[in-house]
């Protein structure tokens, strides 16, 4: 689910670079007080190699396939890394496959760091008492921000000249499409962090 | 692709603000009589990177894209009917606002393949830490490309071994694909932290080698790239 370049107005682009810059700084600032920031990084390095090669898993919507996600488990098991991490992942993929796009890697990155961040931050809440809740929450709950943010950023920058009911149906037809995929990683974050927290708590986030 | 095209900046941080500068200056192009200006930037990039044959091998998937886009444009959006077939009409302000889009995407990828996508993993990454970006993102850059080949391997072995064992496909699948994707995280972390000691050994982050000031040929690069942008922007705003 990535913005190509092209489709938004030049304004909106840069706009989506200022707005993951702010969200970057942020999150640097807050990966700045951890006790050893440098020692996350060769674990958020590992972990968005393995999204990157997960997001390849295609649940079967038919008559087609849509593609993981995976910005609700990113942001549970990153952190604030999780935003750098996205950043990162989106550059590679523009610059070695032409997927996503330069100008819009700004625009890319809020659409799935934003969630991302929300994840990590409804599941910290509220893991404690409900693990369950919370991992389905973060995972489901990623893919629904993540389709908003998507369809508001479509709306906002597709040609004005477009018939507004047939941009509405279009979108309409996208979401929909998008609901397996949101059953589907919430599915996957709930059985993921149950055998991680069996078998190796320590990547959960801690508090 | 890895070997440096002569007619392309040597330099991995020119390259980048580069690509940056026209691909800003093709995204804000508005009228359809730019099109052929921008047809021709990206064929000349083209040829310019010397493998113009691989660069379009890897165009097939935006291409794709980009005929979507333009074909819903074209049938969706406007109101001057050009040619009617049932429920279908081709709308000429929607072909026009099609045909922008699908340019602008198409050059943009062309222009992003052959200045960057020609560039070595190591190159980007230095591209990235020489343009005052945080260390974290070259290094992340850095390391990301190391292992991501790794895990791709890692996780087709461990869905290959799935279904031998008689594990199901689809919907069925997910709780299992799911457990294959909690190994492989568990694995990454352990090499990750055997990483992490290796790079403490060999002291990582002591020392950052100071960016370079740019030379007369980078600056001339970026230079003609800011009068190109500025000149596409012109005539497009002109006309």
């Amino acid at each position: 689910m990535h913005l190509p370049d092209g489709l938004v107005p030049v304004g909106m682009a840069a706009a989506g670079y200022a707005g993951s810059g702010a969200l970057l700084a942020l999150s640097m600032n807050r990966i700045a007080r951890l006790p050893d920031p440098q020692a996350a990084m060769p674990r958020a390095a590992m972990m968005t190699a393995v999204f990157f090669a997960a997001s390849a898993i295609v649940v079967p919507v038919p008559p087609t396939t849509v593609h993981l996600m995976l910005s609700g488990v990113m942001g549970v098991l990153l952190g604030w890394f999780a935003v750098p991490a996205i950043l990162v992942g989106l550059f590679l993929q523009a610059v070695l496959f032409g997927h996503g796009g330069l100008t819009t890697i700004g625009l890319n990155g809020l659409i799935i760091a934003v969630p991302a961040l929300v994840a990590f931050m409804v599941y910290r809440a509220s893991a404690g008492r409900f693990p369950r809740l919370a991992a389905g929450v973060a995972g489901s709950g990623g893919v629904i921000l993540s389709l908003a943010i998507f369809a508001a950023f479509v709306l906002l920058g597709l040609p004005a000249q477009m018939d507004a009911s047939a941009e509405r149906a279009a979108l309409v037809v996208f979401v929909l499409a998008h609901m397996p995929l949101v059953v589907a990683e919430g599915i996957i974050v709930i059985v993921l962090l149950q055998i991680l927290s069996r078998v190796e708590p320590g990547l959960l986030p801690r508090g | 692709m890895a070997e440096a095209a002569p007619r392309l900046p040597d330099c991995p941080r020119t390259r980048l603000l580069v690509a940056l500068i026209l691909a800003f200056a093709f995204a804000s192009v508005r009228q359809i009589t730019s099109l052929p200006l921008l047809a021709a930037f990206a064929l000349a990039a083209l040829v310019a990177s010397g493998q113009p044959l691989a660069v379009v091998a890897r165009l097939r998937a935006p291409a794709m894209l980009a005929l979507a886009i333009a074909l819903a444009l074209a049938l969706f959006s406007g109101s001057d009917t050009l040619w009617q077939a049932g429920p279908l009409h081709l709308r000429s302000d929607g072909v026009a606002a099609g045909a922008l889009v699908a340019l602008r995407l198409l050059a943009i990828v062309t222009l992003t393949l052959v200045l960057l996508g020609s560039l070595p993993p190591h190159k980007l990454a230095e591209a990235l830490r020489s343009l005052w970006l945080p260390a974290i993102l070259s290094d992340l850059v850095m390391l990301t490309l190391r292992y991501i080949d790794e895990m791709r391997a890692r996780l087709a072995r461990a869905e290959a071994a799935r279904r031998l064992r008689g594990g199901g496909a689809g919907w069925r699948a997910l709780p299992e694909r799911a457990a294959v994707f909690a190994t492989a995280l568990i694995h990454g972390q352990h090499r990750a932290d055997r990483v992490w000691a290796a790079m403490r050994l060999r002291h990582y982050g002591a020392a950052r080698p100071a960016t370079p000031p740019f030379g007369l040929h980078d600056l001339l690069w970026i230079g003609a790239a800011l009068a190109l942008a500025a000149a596409l922007v012109w005539l497009d705003r002109a006309t």
